[in-house]
């Protein structure tokens, strides 16, 4: 569906985007991530025509970008932000027809997908009558509404409620069974792991890590140790067993170092802790990010 | 339907009804006739009530002649007369200082308007003096110094030998009534003014115009970056069919405006009495409007879609808004001498171009090759104008943080 190839975006003073090269297909939840100001809005408004490259090739279905893609393309920004005085089936109908979508239709597709957030009942409302949650429903309303096959969303589920969330997921999941193409762009590296096929890291403009998640999973192989305890865990972070160690008050991931037995480890433990649970496993999405980001992720 | 008619249509129809947008419609017109129309009407309305002068009068001989011909010329509507003089001559009181107090104390009393002193050397001194707590009735002064003066030319005449009848139908007094040309043909002078009046009122609707829309258009500008769904327009249409977009349709909200208020001033004027001109080179006219419109939109857009905030905002409106009203600062001199080289200078010079060529054309119509050359100076600075604009446009509108510089904007347009 979109082919994205050596794209380079210079400003000023910086590179925000420096020869990335992506590709999302049809049926595909593709996670566009890494930290802030790593170049991923930079990339996703490239992506959207709103910016001009200064070098590389975007195509969709192997055309370039044309006035007619922008209506194939919906968008949810992560800064969100809707008219206030407006109506709301007003500014979802006036959104929907900049996306060629006459204001009859928009106004039946409005009224069901309102239904569906659980929204109907404000549909004559002014937008700011909405609390800050209700109002993201609405833009991302604004950004599927006209069916689009290219979705890109930049943190669709933050400021959400943990239903709302559930719900968001179960849309997008539908969004891509219906064979959508959809770019999710997040820091939430646990909410990417569930949800992606594939994912791209980006850190400083650069394309970090790409690839299917279970064969970057794989790649990282099964050193990684999820501990559930009661206790101080806090000597975790030091025991010489344990190349990195992320503690929490009662959980704690670790990647193992290249000496010492399992067993060991797991019998000085039960000597300190009250432990509840001892898994070796792949390691999460998140410390693969941690790890690429925070290390070899330093500036080229 | 392309998109610039979608955002043409929303900004239009969402604007239009608004409270704020209605109430601006119709207090406007109410506060100028409150304020400008009243005050007029108030001060032209015939009086309704027999008002008391009263007369000191030394030389004994005019009170009489007087009363008379205020009766002949001035009456109520209800046909009583309009002024009684009250003579206020009274054995009581021998000295002049006396007869004051006893007038001063009848004016305080309300029993008398105020009163004419009429001292014994009139013939020679030509003065009468006018006492009253409220000596700024134009009309009522102006009255009695004519009549006045009618009855001491007929006494005087009198005194010269000239039979009374005779007098009497030799001298008639002659009042000016000021009658309005509609259509001015040889009437250069009577037409004037009201040619004037038209080409000014045309270049208030231009400045009104260009006002609302443009600062509208600012605000929605920068409403839009704020919450940041300007990403979101600029990702389902082009910055150009944006831009189009809102000029369309703000400057409809303009006209609906000016429109309404317009038709207001022409029922009001109608019924009033007066006609608006309508004068040939009206086409002409409408061609410098709709260029400098034009023109002026484009620098609205253009220096409004970098901004930020909304204080911006307000600065820069008032920036523009001193340039737009510049020209109505030459106007009068303009008026007075509009063949002077300077003015003809001024008049290429494209911010300027609309109001000074708006107001010389009713004048005295400018040769052709004047007409032409700023014609042709105003449609190529809009154009290049509205080329600048849409560049910066497009690129200001993400600009969110910090305003660029003037240096960053020229950046802009050459690398287009």
């Amino acid at each position: 569906m979109l082919t994205v190839s050596h794209l380079r975006k210079e400003y000023a003073t910086t590179v925000a985007v420096d020869d990335v090269s992506i590709a999302v297909q049809r049926k595909e939840i593709f996670g566009l991530l890494g930290p802030n100001g790593a170049g991923k809005t930079t990339t996703i408004r490239a992506i959207l025509n709103i910016i001009e490259p200064d070098n590389g090739q975007i195509l969709f279905d192997g055309i370039p970008y044309n006035p007619g893609i922008s209506n194939r393309i919906g968008y949810l920004p992560e800064e969100r932000g809707l008219y206030k005085k407006n109506k709301l089936l007003h500014t979802i109908q006036y959104l929907a027809s900049l996306k060629g979508i006459p204001s009859r239709t928009a106004a039946i597709e409005g009224r069901k997908w309102l239904e569906r957030f659980n929204l109907q009942q404000y549909i004559h409302r002014k937008v700011e009558e909405l609390s800050k949650g209700n109002q993201q429903k609405v833009q991302f309303i604004v950004s599927i509404l006209h069916n689009p096959d290219l979705v890109i969303l930049d943190e669709p589920f933050s400021g959400l409620d943990p239903v709302n969330q559930i719900l968001m997921k179960d849309i997008l999941m539908d969004l891509r069974s219906q064979g959508k193409a959809i770019i999710f762009s997040t820091h939430q590296m646990d909410q990417a792991e569930k949800l992606c096929d594939n994912i791209c890291v980006i850190n400083y403009g650069r394309v970090v890590l790409e690839g299917d998640i279970s064969e970057i999973k794989k790649r990282y192989g099964k050193n990684s140790l999820h501990i559930e305890f009661d206790g101080d865990g806090s000597f975790l972070k030091t025991m010489p067993e344990f190349q990195k160690a992320d503690v929490y008050q009662n959980f704690a991931e670790v990647q193992l170092a290249d000496h010492g037995s399992v067993n060991d480890i797991l019998r000085q433990l039960v000597q300190r802790l009250e432990i509840r649970k001892f898994e070796i496993m792949e390691p999460s999405l998140n410390s693969i990010f941690i790890d690429v980001v925070g290390s070899k992720g330093g500036k080229a | 339907m392309k998109k610039y008619w979608s955002v043409a249509r929303w900004e239009y129809l969402e604007r239009v009804k608004t409270k704020t947008f209605l109430f601006g419609l119709f207090i406007f017109p109410v506060i100028m006739i409150l304020f400008g129309g009243l005050p007029t009407l108030l001060a032209t309305r015939p009086d309704t009530e027999t008002r008391v002068i009263g007369v000191i009068d030394q030389t004994g001989s005019l009170i009489e002649s007087l009363q008379k011909k205020l009766d002949e010329k001035y009456k109520l509507p209800d046909g009583q007369p309009n002024y009684v003089l009250r003579n206020m001559t009274d054995p009581r009181f021998t000295t002049l200082d006396e007869l004051k107090k006893y007038g001063n104390e009848m004016v305080a009393n309300e029993a008398i308007t105020g009163y004419l002193l009429i001292g014994k050397d009139l013939y020679d001194s030509n003065l009468v003096e006018y006492r009253s707590e409220n000596v700024g009735n134009i009309r009522d002064i102006e009255r009695f110094s004519s009549s006045i003066r009618e009855v001491v030319t007929e006494k005087k005449l009198i005194q010269e030998g000239m039979d009374p009848a005779r007098v009497k139908k030799l001298s008639t007094s002659i009042e000016i009534k000021t009658i309005k040309l509609s259509k001015s043909g040889g009437e250069e002078e009577s037409g004037f003014g009201q040619i004037f009046i038209t080409a000014y009122l045309f270049i208030m609707m231009l400045m009104m115009l260009i006002l609302t829309s443009g600062q509208i258009l600012v605000r929605s500008v920068i409403e839009e970056k704020s919450n940041r769904i300007i990403e979101i327009l600029v990702s389902s249409c082009s910055a150009t069919d944006l831009m189009v977009g809102k000029i369309l349709g703000l400057s409809a909200l303009g006209l609906t405006q000016i429109g309404f208020w317009f038709l207001i001033a022409a029922v009001v004027t109608l019924q009033s009495g007066v006609a608006l001109i309508s004068f040939s080179s009206l086409p002409l006219i409408l061609v410098y409007f709709l260029l400098g419109y034009i023109f002026y939109a484009a620098i609205f857009v253009a220096v409004g879609a970098p901004l930020t905030t909304e204080q911006e905002a307000q600065q820069f409106t008032q920036y523009l808004t001193i340039i737009l009203v510049m020209p109505i600062a030459f106007a009068f001199v303009a008026i007075q001498n509009p063949e002077a080289v300077w003015i003809k200078v001024l008049s290429f010079f494209p911010l300027l171009t609309p109001t000074l060529m708006v107001l010389r054309i009713p004048i005295s119509m400018p040769p052709l090759w004047e007409i032409i050359g700023t014609i042709t100076v105003l449609l190529a600075s809009s154009i290049f104008m509205m080329w600048a604009a849409g560049k910066i446009f497009r690129l200001g509108i993400l600009i969110t943080g910090k305003r660029p510089t003037i240096g960053e904007i020229v950046h802009w347009l050459k690398r287009a």
